[in-house]
């Protein structure tokens, strides 16, 4: 009698969308330091490996590891591009860099993966916050077995913690960060009843997306400000 | 009375824990280092500074090993007042545990290194909210491969709509944590390798409110 386990074909569940079209493409990012290792374990392990994307310092060491990454890649015909990235940079910029890289990636229809293990703690972490704003599957390799260890972040977009009408809302206080508006300011702005719009402002300050500040000029006045970092998670 | 926690990654130089330390107020300091960093000049430094500190120690090398030390550390600094988290100091895997945790478990989270950057995290959204009951009830009765027709009628006997459970499933597929393929001439479904990370987030029973 053959069991329900051995029966099983991994292949056959790769896929959750029209069979007929077959697995999409896997574009493989990563972040690299001075090791190679750290990248290539994941290179190994991709399926249906398209392409391969990675960010490195401008150190020598980092350099030395690229050309080695890419002369791995060509040897496995895996066509490959390599971005060199400043720590003079802060780490919402560097997000806001390899995000885009990702979604003109996901744009294009290809399924994606990341490897956040090289590179600088900035760069990592970086690739780290686009991974989980993004709902990209993310591992990093073990420094010394070189094993690669999924990391626990689902394929959904962060952002989905908002509702459709509080992202709106965020999304005008971000555009005009540098304005001043009162919660009746922002109903009349955006074509909501104040009771509304103060219902919103009150989940959003609940989940650290605004704040509601005095207003220095007017002390019965209280602005809406967008968080720091709220950029971000908008994309 | 409710207490402000600070809960701050260190590594050997204290220097990349104190510009969260002058910007962030708080009333308990907790710093999560690993074993070597406690010994060192640095952390001394610092606790002469600050002797109430509590120290939570990790391997700062094991990324999942220091997430689930953070959460821990969280969810009991939670229960006393509001939680902050600085993840500037340390390894990059503590720094990226520290991350990967704030966004768990929905507390606010800084960068100080140097400036200051506060991470996109929406307080109070957390891991856990993301899953629905019925969703939970497919996780409990999904320990291998099973026929689809099976999961589906085994979980609808926990009192879900069938449409419900069929809904949960797909939802399980989006996340990617649930696979399902054709094998033998029946549509079978299977746990991702994702899943078994998420086992406990499935099983937990959130709190109402």
């Amino acid at each position: 009698m053959v069991s329900a386990r051995s029966r099983f074909d991994r292949r056959k569940f790769l896929s959750s969308g029209p069979t007929d079209l077959g697995p999409p493409m896997t574009v493989l990012f990563g972040t690299l330091g001075w090791r190679p290792q750290s990248l290539l374990p994941s290179i190994r392990s991709s399926e249906n490996l398209e392409r391969v994307v990675f960010y490195h310092s401008d150190h020598a060491k980092s350099r030395e590891a690229r050309a080695k990454v890419m002369e791995f890649c060509r040897s496995l015909g895996v066509a490959v591009s390599a971005v060199e990235v400043s720590d003079a940079f802060d780490l919402l910029h560097v997000a806001g860099q390899i995000r885009a890289d990702v979604r003109k990636e996901r744009a294009a229809g290809s399924d994606l993966r990341f490897n956040i293990a090289g590179g600088t703690r900035l760069m990592s972490s970086a690739a780290l916050l686009v991974c989980i704003l993004e709902g990209i599957p993310a591992t990093y390799v073990h420094d010394e077995t070189y094993q690669e260890i999924p990391l626990p972040l689902l394929r959904i977009s962060y952002g989905a913690g908002l509702t459709p009408k509080q992202r709106d809302v965020l999304s005008f206080l971000v555009h005009n960060r540098d304005k001043d508006f009162t919660e009746t300011a922002l109903a009349k702005a955006l074509g909501v009843h104040k009771a509304t719009m103060n219902h919103h402002v009150r989940e959003l300050e609940a989940k650290g997306a605004v704040a509601r500040l005095s207003d220095p000029t007017d002390a019965r006045r209280l602005i809406v400000k967008p968080a720091p970092g709220m950029e971000l998670l908008l994309g | 009375m409710a207490h402000r926690t600070l809960i701050a990654t260190m590594g050997f130089d204290e220097r990349h824990v104190l510009p969260s330390l002058r910007l962030l107020p708080y009333d308990r300091l907790v710093l999560v280092a690993g074993r070597e960093t406690v010994r060192s000049a640095g952390f001394r430094r610092l606790r002469a500074l600050e002797p109430a500190l509590r120290t939570v120690r990790v391997d700062p090398f094991d990324l999942m090993g220091s997430m689930e030390s953070i959460r821990e550390t969280i969810r009991s600094a939670a229960k006393d007042g509001s939680v902050r988290i600085s993840a500037s100091g340390g390894t990059k895997i503590l720094t990226n545990a520290a991350i990967l945790a704030a966004f768990q478990e929905g507390v606010e989270a800084w960068y100080c290194d140097p400036d200051p950057v506060r991470l996109p995290v929406l307080q109070g959204v957390v891991l856990d909210a993301v899953f629905s009951p019925a969703e939970r009830g497919i996780a409990r009765a999904l320990h291998g491969p099973m026929t689809h027709d099976r999961l589906v009628s085994g979980v609808a006997s926990q009192g879900f709509a069938r449409r419900t459970v069929l809904g949960a499933l797909q939802s399980l597929v989006g996340k990617g944590l649930v696979e399902i393929g054709r094998d033998g001439g029946s549509v079978w479904v299977r746990p991702s390798p994702r899943f078994a990370l998420f086992r406990d987030h499935l099983r937990r029973v959130p709190k109402k409110g």
